[in-house]
């Protein structure tokens, strides 16, 4: 803060807005007050994207929330699915078998690289790397392409359910996804060398958004966010669920906790992922692939975490007896990154970085929302 | 371990806890409002550093909020959910901002949606709704499709 | 010492600066997009487009209605029996309605290019449901 204390002038900050109108900010508004090139404050406004989705699966019975529940976080299609149906599983006391707990991994893992080279495309979007964006928004046609022949939707796949999936995997998908498996291997080099390599995207991203593991802990950070911090923490291995105890993966964790070790933290997972899909297309289980579940679950409480690429996602579910659910509770991953550590983050960073920093931390506006 | 962390809690808060009990690789406490919060501190010295959300349910029959705290800790890998019933006209409980930062903002939605006072809490301004007149859309006296049809569509 | 760490930081800088090149082979290679509407993505065997009736099959039971997540869809009075009404507008395409019909009467197509003027003219009666024009 500047005053010159002969003329006894007060300090008016300078208001910046960061979005909704802008290219690099997505559906969220910033408000920045500067002092020259300094942040001093961020004051963040969200709620674009409100629709008020706890209150409607309040009026919807679990058939018909499976499909809502897609509409929560838009990037990245299968995760949601799989905290939603697993949840309504553990109260109602039920187990889906094991080819359709196969079925749901591999998928997850697909949704898990779709919402990673998606990331890669915004985030070099955001710092002017047009060539990144345009190569990786291509890239992910393989993985769409695959979304409709598994499913029928490319963006809203509405494929679990209570009990399973709804189909089974047509003929000929294992060996598809192998080959854009390779193609998206091979892929990897170029974005090393066009992206993660580039002299000025490390030299922007190295350095800034620096904060250590006590700090990120106590903000509520989880996912690759906490993990660039170094601290090992992934829900895939703590407390395991649907296929996740029969594959064998590193949890990649980065020390600095700056912007560009959050960023190499999802390039290696693309990696691990891959890795992953290669295990469980080995051996799938043969068998059924859906059973059928009560409509009317009985009164309890439930509370169920799964890793989403963004972090922690959770569903918390109180059920009365009846059909539909009496509350649903969504906790997104991408609301303490927002709303929590941004603002902590930007105080003190220079305007330039505003969006190296808000970029490094994958936020998804309808995870925040809801 | 969990056993440890059960029994030591039932000893140092024999009066505030009403049940706390194992289910599923998970710690369930139940507390009184009068001593949560020391029953929370005490917890967070444990090792529970993570709090990963905070949920309220309208349990409009019986008249009260249930509050829910679900915490995870580190380095033990175990997870604990506490949860707290308090009265539902004017309700109101003690902010742990000062235990755990990133509460503040889960707190601040609480607010918006069911109309719960959290004194301590530094900034409880509304969140997602703008200019919003009606009662606390999340309580469970809120009907939404009436809502809809009274403001866009002009029925009755 | 001095000499070699600052060619070695020159090379890696240069490095790092020159090796984005690379993607100067797509100059060469056939582009990601297409020219719409002359060329097209064909959607798959098992896409959820728009509906089919099979008014033949269909008792009437309305199964269909009391699925559907949106209220999209109405039993309306055609020929003496009762048939579904879809609302386009209000549908989300998630196919719940044909798995649960009992007779099959409702299926899903590849039909996604839909276009429409104004908003009455989404609701789909039983007879247009049947013709798959």
């Amino acid at each position: 803060m500047k005053s010159n204390p002969e003329k006894e002038e007060t300090f008016v900050p300078f208001h910046l807005p960061f979005g909704p109108q802008h290219p690099a900010s997505g559906h969220f508004y910033g408000s920045v007050k500067v002092d020259g090139e300094e942040v001093v404050e961020l004051e963040p406004y969200p709620g674009y994207l409100h629709r008020g989705l706890e209150k409607l699966m309040e009026y919807r019975t679990h058939i018909q929330n499976s499909v809502l529940v897609d509409r929560i976080c838009v990037l990245e299609p299968f995760s949601n699915e799989m905290g939603y149906v697993n949840v309504v599983e553990k109260i109602a006391g039920i187990e889906a078998p094991e080819r359709a707990q196969s079925i749901r991994t591999i998928m997850a893992e697909l949704g898990r690289i779709l919402s990673h080279i998606t990331w890669i495309a915004i985030v070099s979007l955001a710092l002017g790397l047009d060539s990144g964006a345009r190569i990786a928004l291509g890239d992910r046609e393989g993985i769409l392409r695959l979304n409709e022949v598994a499913t029928g939707g490319r963006i809203y796949p509405c494929y679990f359910i209570p009990g399973g999936v709804r189909r089974d995997l047509p003929e000929g998908f294992e060996e598809k996804t192998l080959e854009e498996l390779d193609y998206l291997k091979s892929q990897l080099n170029l974005y090393d060398s066009l992206i993660f390599r580039n002299e000025t995207f490390v030299t922007r991203m190295s350095g800034v958004g620096i904060f250590n593991a006590k700090e990120a802990i106590a903000l509520g950070a989880t996912g690759p966010n906490l993990r660039g911090c170094g601290v090992e923490s992934d829900v895939r291995k703590d407390e395991p669920y649907a296929a996740y105890p029969r594959v064998n993966f590193r949890v990649m964790t980065m020390k600095e906790g700056d912007a560009y070790s959050r960023v190499l933290c999802r390039r290696g997972e693309i990696a691990e992922s891959i890795s992953i899909l290669r295990q469980l297309l080995q051996d799938t289980p043969k068998g059924k692939f859906r059973i059928k579940m009560t409509t009317r679950t009985p009164k309890g409480n439930a509370y169920f975490c799964c890793e989403a690429a963004r972090g922690e996602l959770c569903f918390h579910m109180v059920s009365d007896g009846t059909d539909k659910p009496y509350r649903v509770k969504v906790r997104g991953p991408s609301f303490s990154h927002t709303l929590s550590e941004f603002p902590y983050l930007a105080r003190g960073a220079q305007i330039a970085d505003i969006p190296a920093i808000y970029w490094s931390l994958d936020p998804c506006p309808p995870d925040m929302d809801r | 371990m969990s056993e440890e962390i059960i029994s030591s809690l039932k000893s140092e808060f024999a009066d505030s806890i009403l049940k706390v009990f194992l289910e599923d690789k998970k710690i369930l406490v139940t507390v009184k409002k009068e001593g949560f919060y020391d029953v929370l501190s005490s917890l967070k010295g444990m090792g529970f550093d993570h709090l990963s959300d905070v949920t309220c349910i309208d349990y409009i029959k019986e008249q009260e909020f249930e509050i829910f705290y679900h915490l995870w800790a580190h380095k033990k890998k175990l997870r604990v959910s506490v949860k707290v019933r308090i009265p539902r006209d004017s309700s109101s409980i003690r902010s742990v901002t000062d235990l755990w930062t990133g509460a503040q903002i889960h707190e601040r939605e609480n607010h918006e949606m069911f109309g719960v006072n959290f004194p301590g809490n530094p900034d409880l301004s509304p969140l997602f709704l703008e200019d919003w007149e009606e009662i606390p859309p999340l309580r469970k006296d809120f009907d939404t499709r009436k809502f809809v049809r009274r403001k866009y569509y002009g029925e009755e | 010492m001095g000499m070699m760490a600052t060619f070695r930081s020159i090379v890696k800088r240069l490095r790092g600066i020159l090796k984005p090149l690379v993607i100067s082979r797509y100059l060469t290679t056939k582009p990601m997009t297409l020219r719409f509407p002359e060329e097209s993505l064909e959607s798959v065997q098992g896409y959820r487009g728009r509906h089919l009736l099979e008014p033949e099959k269909c008792i009437g039971c309305g199964i269909c209605v009391s699925v559907c997540p949106n209220n999209a869809i109405e039993l309306v009075e055609f020929m003496g029996q009762r048939y579904p009404q879809i609302h386009l507008g209000k549908c989300c395409f998630c196919a719940l309605c044909a798995e649960y019909c009992p007779r099959n009467a409702l299926k899903m197509t590849r039909l996604a290019t839909i276009s429409i003027f104004d908003r009455p003219s989404a609701v789909y009666g039983p007879e247009e449901l049947s013709k798959l024009l």
